[in-house]
């Protein structure tokens, strides 16, 4: 279909009511008119194309060149929680610490000093499926950048004294995420959804692990994982995509693209299970809540209509203003109810699985109600979703979709995930198109298929107790 | 893409800042895990074990688990529809049963306030034919009421049989009001206003009423008087050749 054409108008009304009164200002608006704003489809084709190239080893460098004193420079390699295994389950995690701590070109603070001269900022982060390090530079110091991107990926340095040190300082950071229920509630979901798989496993991995790991399996990891057909360079901001490419040329050819004995990491398919699990601590104020169905993968069509469904839900938290008159009907019945203090829903992808659902924290005592009424959401998508929220969450969906990428990190980001999920860089010309698509009656067939009738999983921390067991979450699943 | 359009909402990634942070960590509450004891084993152990929910496992289920879903690496969107079916069949399958059973326990109590055992053997009588000579009537009491069972002779059969029967005043052919025509088996409560009729008297060779003066006939059937129907045949069954159950 074609894309939606968004043009700002003055009502005729308003001119002439205008121009009654103040005519300089009327005749500026209208000199303005006629010079004419760009409209929305204009805006989405005059992005500038995501340019891709394959380097020999198969390292992909892609790039969008917009014309900015900064730049974002970065690596997204395929490597995650879900590549280990239950003995090396923090490795990646434990790598990524290790990887600000210098390079054997550049030993010990030499790394970050020479990050910090440029004035650039040193990032980075490791997902279950993906792990990125990316850095902020001036536009000028692109192959710089890229060249210390090389050696961190590459030359990392290891050093036995740093792993030592390094593990307290993880333990620390795990004792400190322990603190975040909404983290922990999801790790949880993850844990109870994807039993007996590698998704279960958290990405910071077990204190068993982690005072175990040696240099010899964080460097295997690295072996096992780094390997050029697996990696994408992505850059975005005032650069130019043949540099990009010289840069990573003269840094990246010697990226490794085989494996040890031709054994090439397949990933095998993680089952769902729907099931439960409850932390329960009744000396905690609040009960977390979160409830997923099996979702399908990131290049799944589906997923565009399923957060479309996601944007009828809406979010929620105590602090917004809208009171009893928001167009999510489940926040104003939160707000009616007193349901929740917060709740939102999620579309989390993985390469051929996902999970959809939704999150909540509540007083332990509105732990039924809440989930009663989001699960009456839920049926009422399947089988009564109007075309008016439809096209007021499409709209809420382009708006979100566009105003994400403002930034060049936002954008590297973007091309570098894409290219790791979708194998190529989905412009936003064909994000509005697919979205356009969306009617009523596909988000009712598509949210039936994956809601309706099927085993939720549940995680709950915190007061819990006072809410019944999941079967009666899971009666409410195919009652109307 | 979508990751980073709800970044506040998708949890498959974890930001890390480079600055760590030390902002005063809390007390990791005990969690008392509600599906294993495991962490619980972890926490009694000595002081130096931590708790973190990294080291919660999810216990293996495999022995509950059906077949379709034991290999970790299938999808179990597969064997959704025939694990949902078998369910849905079980559930179905039950309920049927429950709600038969629940019917025949209700049924049950409901009927033990009806008729006893001991009533209702008295809503039959069981006769022996052989005590009864020929010619002969004999009265019985049956349900409150007298039964009359006639023994008849061969002339009083074809006399019966040759009784035009449009003449009568409630027709009835007499065959049609036996099943072996040696005997005739009546309700003996006079079809006028109840009285008991006599046998072997009145004008006909069968019964007479003296209340009112109703005649009736080696049938039973109505000739003359005031009655209006002949006497009631009731359900009787012949058993054997010496018995007849009457009700």
């Amino acid at each position: 279909g074609a894309a939606a054409t968004v043009t700002v108008t003055h009502c005729g009304a308003c001119r002439r009511a205008l121009s009654a009164l103040r005519p300089d200002t009327a005749a500026l608006l209208t000199s303005t008119r006629k010079r004419g704003a760009a409209t929305y489809a204009q805006t989405l084709q005059n992005i500038p194309d995501t340019q891709v190239t394959t380097l020999d080893n198969g390292l992909r460098v892609a790039s969008e060149e917009s014309n900015q004193p900064t730049c974002t420079v970065g690596l997204w390699i395929e490597a995650g929680s879900r590549y280990e295994d239950a003995k090396t389950n923090g490795a990646g995690f434990f790598m990524e610490h290790m990887a600000f701590k210098g390079t054997k070109k550049r030993p010990g603070s030499a790394f970050e000093k020479e990050v910090e001269s440029l004035g650039a900022h040193l990032n980075g982060y490791t997902s279950r499926e993906q792990t990125a390090f990316y850095i902020k530079a001036l536009s000028k110091d692109m192959p710089k950048a890229v060249e210390l991107l090389s050696d961190l990926v590459q030359n990392c340095a290891l050093e036995d004294s740093q792993i030592e040190k390094e593990r307290s300082i993880i333990l620390q950071e795990l004792k400190e995420m322990d603190s975040s229920l909404t983290d922990v509630t999801f790790d949880y979901l993850h844990a109870t959804a994807y039993q007996g798989t590698a998704l279960a496993q958290t990405v910071e991995g077990t204190t068993e692990n982690i005072k175990r790991l040696t240099r010899a399996d964080l460097a295997s990891y690295i072996d096992t994982h780094f390997k050029a057909p697996r990696m994408v360079l992505a850059a975005a901001g005032g650069i130019s995509h043949r540099e990009l490419v010289d840069a990573a040329k003269q840094h990246f050819t010697g990226a490794p693209f085989t494996y040890k004995g031709d054994s090439v990491p397949a990933l095998p398919r993680c089952r769902f299970t729907g099931s439960e699990i409850r932390a329960r601590d009744d000396a905690l104020p609040l009960a977390h809540i979160a409830l997923a169905v099996e979702g399908p993968g990131w290049a799944d069509p589906d997923n565009v209509v399923l957060n479309v469904a996601n944007a009828i839900i809406g979010r929620y938290d105590r602090t917004f203003g809208g009171g009893k008159n928001q167009s999510s009907r489940l926040a104003t019945l939160a707000v009616e109810h007193n349901l929740c203090h917060s709740f939102e829903p999620f579309n989390t992808s993985y390469s051929d699985t996902g999970l959809f659902g939704f999150h909540f924290v509540s007083d332990p005592l509105s732990v039924d109600d809440m989930m009663f009424c989001a699960q009456r959401e839920w049926m009422r998508l399947c089988t009564s979703a109007t075309e008016s929220e439809v096209t007021r969450a499409k709209n809420w969906l382009r708006n979100a979709m566009v105003a994400q990428l403002d930034g060049t990190t936002r954008v590297c980001e973007n091309i570098g995930s894409n290219l790791l999920h979708y194998g190529r860089r989905i412009p936003l010309e064909e994000w509005d198109a697919r979205i356009s698509a969306v009617d009523a009656r596909m988000v009712r067939d598509v949210c039936s298929k994956y809601i309706y009738d099927k085993c939720p999983a549940i995680a709950a921390v915190g007061d819990c107790f006072l809410w019944p067991s999941k079967w009666s979450s899971l009666e409410k699943e195919d009652s109307v | 893409f979508w990751r980073n359009s709800w970044e506040a909402f998708s949890y498959s990634s974890y930001p890390v800042a480079r600055a760590h942070r030390f902002d005063g960590c809390k007390a990791v509450c005990f969690i008392y895990l509600h599906v294993v004891s495991f962490a619980v084993l972890l926490c009694a152990a000595p002081a130096s074990v931590r708790c973190v929910h990294n080291d919660v496992a999810v216990p293996d289920f495999s022995a509950y688990r059906r077949d379709d879903v034991q290999d970790a690496t299938t999808s179990s969107q597969g064997s959704s529809d025939s694990r949902k079916g078998f369910s849905y069949l079980m559930t179905a399958a039950t309920g049927v049963t429950g709600a038969y059973v629940a019917k025949n326990v209700v049924t049950q109590f409901i009927s033990s306030l009806s008729a006893s055992a001991d009533v209702l053997a008295l809503s039959k009588i069981e006769i022996k034919l052989s005590d009864i000579p020929e010619g002969k009537n004999v009265a019985f009491k049956w349900r409150g009421k007298p039964l009359f069972v006639r023994h008849r002779t061969q002339a009083e059969i074809s006399q019966e049989a040759e009784v035009d029967v449009s003449q009568l005043r409630d027709p009835q052919h007499d065959l049609d009001r036996v099943k072996k025509p040696e005997w005739v088996i009546v309700v003996g409560v006079c079809t006028h206003l109840g009285c008991v009729p006599i046998a072997n008297a009145g004008d006909y060779g069968g019964y007479y009423c003296p209340c009112h003066g109703s005649h009736y006939d080696a049938s039973g059937r109505i000739r003359k008087g005031p009655a209006p129907l002949n006497l009631e045949v009731p359900v009787y069954q012949f058993v054997g050749d010496d018995t007849v159950v009457v009700g």
